[in-house]
């Protein structure tokens, strides 16, 4: 039995006021909008599935655009759980493109893959060379809280950023539960392990900083984070993070966006409380 | 004894003897290929550890079974999904002259590195290679990879210089990704030798293990497209990461 097949096309953009609306939108299930909220830096959407989660065979696909001067904070109210493949591996193909001036924040929730769970992302990101974003992909390793972890039968999370048409990054992690699972027993990390993978973008990260030092200085037991320069030296950064369960994450998290804050103020803007 | 006859270890090998007779024409590409492979050889990649020197300071490795378990769940799956298809796709994009297809690969590789010390290991190792391919050999198909890769900004990577380096010398594609899975496997021991308490038998008994994944990995990545291409392991960018502004370090990746 096929899935559902979903769409998602969003675009952001600048209001002469200064403001940032949505120019147009078209979505179909499992995709819900609410009701766009801007709070003064961004424009925030939250992106709802009101269903229980990813099913296998599900299809979503999600087109996001960020005009010139437009700035758009996107998330999810809860975590994207994604259940045990009876058949076809469920599939999500996201793009995203940002113009000149523009700002896009892309903070989801966590990623939830559950046992016997097949899952293909792919993530395509094409920024200007004057646009500015902020990514990331969250994964826990299971329902840790029925003590799950590494059982989901194939993740693959493929991630292709370009700016100004030079590709800066194509990473692709594709793993089964066992192969993540092997990875996380070397570093002692068996029992669970939660991971974010974060890129972000801008003309005025060229230069490390302050803001590197800091990012740097989070990394202690139970909290691995590492940030390096991208190709291409237009001021893209990836910044890694695991840690040994989601709270330890998204102080993390916090704690990134928080370094990065005096150079990309609207990283200020949070969908929710950490 | 009759001095008329020389005695038979003195003597050259006759036609019909077991040796003769089993003889093949010599590839040619072979005793060029053990060149290639040579710590003799100047490609720099001694000065390089991957990564690893960053998971043995965080703890990671620590050992000969640690050692051996990195090598099983991170560098061999990374030649399986990453390097090796890279050889292998330019391998194939040389032998058509498709240009368009290396100067892509070549951007690949590159972007699929996700640590910039691993990007410019990888980075400086391949232009070495491929320089010293088009030097020594006065071989064409070097000299224009240079020529393309100057005009067009092409990142080098040794991925892509091993594949050069087979074509130039006429080795088979399992050749050149022999080679590669030798290279990597041998010199991640090599940089492990430096940092553990890891001897001579140790480490060669490891290599032996190692190299027995070689054709499985090597079939395995053979049918890798050029979409699926890359593999990362988190814990190790983290490690690589860190390495960049590690206070003492013995490596430079």
């Amino acid at each position: 039995m096929s899935g559902i097949r979903g769409h998602l096309s969003l675009r952001a953009e600048a209001h002469p006021g200064g403001r940032t609306v949505i120019d147009e939108q078209s979505f179909s299930a499992p995709f819900h909008l609410s009701k766009p909220y801007w709070d003064g830096r961004v424009l925030i959407v939250q992106v709802v599935n009101p269903t229980a989660g990813v099913l296998s065979g599900d299809g979503l696909r999600s087109n996001i655009g960020v005009g010139r001067d437009a700035a758009l904070l996107v998330t999810t109210p809860s975590a994207t759980r994604v259940f045990q493949a009876s058949g076809a591996p469920a599939q999500s193909e996201q793009r995203f493109a940002v113009s000149d001036g523009g700002w896009l924040d892309y903070l989801p929730e966590p990623l939830v893959p559950h046992r016997g769970s097949q899952f293909f992302q792919s993530t395509t990101i094409e920024a200007s060379a004057h646009a500015e974003l902020f990514y990331a992909d969250l994964v826990m390793p299971g329902r840790l809280g029925r003590g799950e972890a590494w059982s989901w039968d194939r993740l693959v999370l493929a991630l292709r950023l370009s700016v100004g048409g030079d590709l800066l990054l194509c990473e692709r992690w594709d793993q089964s539960g066992a192969e993540a699972k092997g990875l996380a027993t070397l570093a002692g990390r068996e029992a669970g392990a939660c991971f974010a993978n974060l890129v972000v973008v801008s003309p005025r990260l060229k230069e490390a900083g302050v803001w590197t030092e800091r990012i740097r200085g989070l990394h202690r037991e139970g909290c691995w984070v590492g940030v390096s320069a991208l190709r291409g030296n237009r001021g893209g950064w990836s910044v890694k993070m695991i840690a040994e369960d989601s709270i330890g994450l998204r102080a993390a998290l916090a704690e990134v966006r928080e370094s990065l804050a005096a150079e990309l103020p609207r990283l200020r803007s949070l969908p929710r409380k950490f | 004894m009759d001095p008329a006859r020389p005695n038979s270890a003195d003597s050259p090998l006759h036609e019909g003897s077991l040796i003769s007779s089993a003889f093949q024409p010599f590839p040619v590409w072979l005793t060029a290929l053990l060149q290639l492979n040579d710590t003799f050889y100047p490609t720099g990649a001694y000065a390089h550890s991957y990564g690893l020197e960053g998971l043995i300071a965080e703890g990671v490795v620590r050992d000969r079974d640690t050692l051996e378990r990195f090598l099983n769940v991170s560098v061999v799956p990374g030649l399986r999904q990453l390097e090796l298809p890279l050889v292998a796709h330019a391998w194939e994009g040389l032998h058509c002259g498709d240009w368009e297809r290396l100067a892509r690969l070549s951007v690949l590789a590159s972007a699929s590195r996700t640590p910039k010390e691993a990007r410019a290991a990888s980075e400086a190792i391949g232009r070495q290679r491929i320089e010293l391919c088009a030097r020594l050999r006065n071989a064409p198909l070097a000299v224009e990879f240079l020529r393309r890769a100057e005009r067009g900004a092409w990142p080098f990577s040794a991925g892509i210089a091993a594949a050069v380096e087979a074509r130039v010398l006429g080795a088979p594609v399992e050749a050149a990704l022999s080679s590669v899975f030798y290279a990597a496997v041998a010199g991640t021991i090599a940089a492990a030798m430096k940092l553990l308490r890891l001897g001579q038998n140790g480490a060669q008994s490891l290599l032996t293990a190692m190299l027995a994944l070689a054709p499985e990995t090597m079939s395995q990545a053979l049918h890798v497209s050029e979409a699926e291409i890359g593999w990362f392991n988190p814990w190790l960018d983290v490690a690589a990461a860190r390495h960049e502004t590690a206070d003492a370090r013995l490596f430079i990746s």
